[in-house]
């Protein structure tokens, strides 16, 4: 059996990229299980998903801990302990990252056991779908990685997954295509071992707590600041201050509360935090506010 | 017809406060518009207030051990939250006439739903406080389905639009075929002090109506407009541009009634309905692979049915 386990930001495709691996490994004549998780978070807020392949009947269920393959098609959660993205990495695991870095810097950045491979997977299909949409392209690198997935098979899965949550035509093909160049430049290597890790099946029991303690509370104010959802940002909106008329339609628009007035009534972006919606942007009357293309430092 | 002239409170964004009543870093979608609307609502409240919000995305604004507000929050389930907000007002009352609780100290009750509360399974509770005359602020974010669990149609899902359970095809290539509740109408049967629609991309609008609102003792409720990128499939970029289009092409009217009395306090240009229709990927089939004439002139006729009664008797939305 070959276990998968996708991670990315909600929004991303993820969910839909587990299916379509399925999907093709079903129609390989494997037999496959795929599922997501999210907690109760809205798009941007990291979530998983695992598809299990196997050539006999899948028994096991639920989280994959120690992962055959991982997606990793947002390079920002590499460092969100929440994300928790090499949870059970062993040395048969294969780790692919969507990012423009090599694979030696992520061994020397974060020294992970098992190979890993690395592409930049947004440049794709910013190129080829226009959208950041990741769903196909993440599912034709695993598909590659698995060793048991043709270019054919993952065509028609695409084809049968994005239409069946009514993707229109044109923009399903531009996904086969994206998801063909990734599945081109993904390297065609595997790790066939003879000894799988097992998953584990502990249980954690948690013991019945009176309100008093079971109920949370947050006496803090406003500590969501500490979440700095900066990094969930795709483009960047930066202000020319120089041409900036200092109407205020920035500042009063921004939902996340991340554009603040300086004593001169100038605004100031609050980039730790600010999500990228770009809201600001297409509120500008003065069109004085550029989008630019994030690229990460780490 | 009866437009409200009278000198405002707000004039422009200059007088909009600079004070943020909930921090940046929450777990809602990128360019959400009802945070936005959340955010403007609570600079004109101020710092003094406690929420009571049932389930749905806002509750995820505080989820422990981080919290954004400056102010008190409470969390409730769905179908309670106007009976949470009666416990704490009860509450206040009696720890201020007891003197355990200043006078000055005392805060704002504002009860926060989605519109699937709102319009179905809270609906009752709120029938209950508005006749018991409950001293409370109510804001509801339509965001037209129930959002947090994936999209499903509610009450104030409108004709014609795609939700994850009115998906178009079939039987029912128009997507949803039953109309929106008038939850307006419903709440303003109960002649509450104050009342008023508002929208994120006016706000100088609605900053007005809340401090308008705050003259009042008793209920005083709000729904604003609530653009949803990841529900309704558009860029997180076009949140302000959609509410706009709203309001401009009269979908979404911005009105007050001051004890069951109604009146506009926007009227709007009559923009071809189409220019709403087309920026949101939940009206898609509308227009692909053919255009749906009749549910569009549906859509067209509600608008001008709706507005014909203040405005007089001429199509407003061109039916061709
Ligand atoms: C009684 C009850 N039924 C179902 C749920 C599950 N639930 C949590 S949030 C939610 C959706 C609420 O929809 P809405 O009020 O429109 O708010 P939105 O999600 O759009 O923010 C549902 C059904 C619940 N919490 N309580
Ligand atoms: S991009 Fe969005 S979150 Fe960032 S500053 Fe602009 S409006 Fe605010
Ligand atoms: S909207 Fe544009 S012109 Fe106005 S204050 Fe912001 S950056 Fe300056
Ligand atoms: S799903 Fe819609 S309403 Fe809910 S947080 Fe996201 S944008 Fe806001």
């Amino acid at each position: 059996m070959k276990r998968i386990r996708f991670h990315g930001r909600g929004g991303q495709g993820m969910k839909t990229a587990s299916r379509i691996v399925g999907t093709a490994s079903f129609l390989e004549g494997y037999i496959a299980q795929d599922c997501p998780v999210y907690g109760a978070e809205r798009r941007g807020a990291p979530i998983q998903a695992y598809t299990r392949v196997s050539k006999n009947p899948i028994l096991e269920r639920g989280v994959i801990v120690h992962p055959d393959i991982t997606i990793i098609a947002d390079e920002t959660l590499l460092d969100d302990r929440t994300a928790n993205v090499f949870q059970g990495v062993y040395g048969g695991t294969i780790t692919m990252i969507n990012t423009h870095y090599s694979s030696a810097h992520v061994r020397e950045r974060f020294g992970i056991s098992g190979k890993i491979v690395t592409l930049d997977m947004t440049d794709i299909v910013l190129t080829q779908i226009g959208k950041p949409v990741l769903s196909s392209v993440a599912a034709a690198s695993a598909s590659k990685l698995t060793g048991m997935v043709t270019r054919q098979s993952l065509k028609e899965a695409i084809v049968r997954e994005l239409f069946s949550v009514d993707i229109p035509k044109e923009v399903v093909k531009k996904n086969v295509e994206a998801a063909l160049i990734c599945f081109d430049r993904t390297p065609d290597i595997h790790i066939d071992h003879s000894e799988p890790m097992k998953e584990d099946n502990t249980f954690v029991k948690l013991e019945y707590s009176g309100p008093y303690l079971g109920t949370p509370s947050t006496y803090a104010r406003g500590n969501t600041v500490l979440k700095k959802t900066g990094n969930w940002r795709l483009f960047k909106p930066v202000i020319d201050h120089e041409r900036c008329s200092r109407c205020r339609a920035c500042f009063v628009h921004c939902p996340h509360s991340c554009i603040s007035l300086d004593t001169a009534g100038y605004p100031r972006i609050d980039y730790e935090n600010c999500k990228g919606c770009l809201i600001c942007l297409e509120e500008c009357p003065k069109k004085v506010i550029l989008k630019k293309r994030e690229v990460r430092e780490w | 017809m009866n437009v409200n002239m009278e000198k405002s409170a707000y004039e422009n964004f200059k007088d909009i406060s600079q004070d943020e009543h909930i921090a940046p870093g929450t777990a809602l979608c990128s360019g959400c518009g009802g945070l936005l609307a959340l955010r403007l609502a609570l600079k004109v409240l101020g710092e003094n207030v406690v929420i009571v919000n049932a389930a749905g995305c806002f509750t995820l604004l505080s989820v422990y051990p981080f919290n954004p507000f400056r102010s008190s929050w409470m969390y409730t389930a769905m179908a309670c939250a106007p009976a949470g907000a009666q416990g704490i007002r009860d509450a206040l009352d009696i720890l201020i006439k007891k003197g355990k609780v200043k006078k000055e100290d005392d805060l704002k009750v504002v009860v926060l739903t989605g519109d699937g509360t709102a319009n179905d399974i809270g609906l009752q509770a709120t029938s209950a406080v508005l006749q018991r005359n409950l001293d409370f602020y109510y804001l509801c974010y339509d965001n037209e389905a129930y959002s947090n669990t994936g999209f499903q149609m509610s009450s104030a899902t409108p004709f014609g639009s795609k939700t994850n359970t009115s998906v178009p095809g079939g039987v029912n290539p128009g997507g949803t075929a039953q109309k929106k509740k008038d939850l307006f109408e419903i709440w303003r049967a109960h002649k509450p002090p104050y009342m008023a629609t508002i929208a994120p991309s006016h706000p100088v609008d609605l900053s007005n109506k809340f401090k308008k609102a705050a003259q009042f003792k008793g209920p005083k409720l709000f729904i604003t407009f609530a653009p949803c990128p990841s529900g309704w499939s558009f860029d997180d970029s076009k949140s302000v541009e959609i509410s706009k289009l709203a309001v401009q092409t009269g979908i979404w009217p911005l009105k007050e009634a001051i004890c069951g009395e109604l009146s506009h306090t926007v009227i709007p240009k009559f923009k071809p309905v189409e220019t709403y229709l087309v920026a949101q990927e939940r009206y898609d089939h509308l227009f692909h692979p053919v255009k749906q004439v009749d549910v569009i002139r549906v859509i067209k006729e509600d608008i001008d049915h709706y507005w014909q009664p203040y405005l007089g008797v001429e199509p407003l939305q061109d039916q061709s």
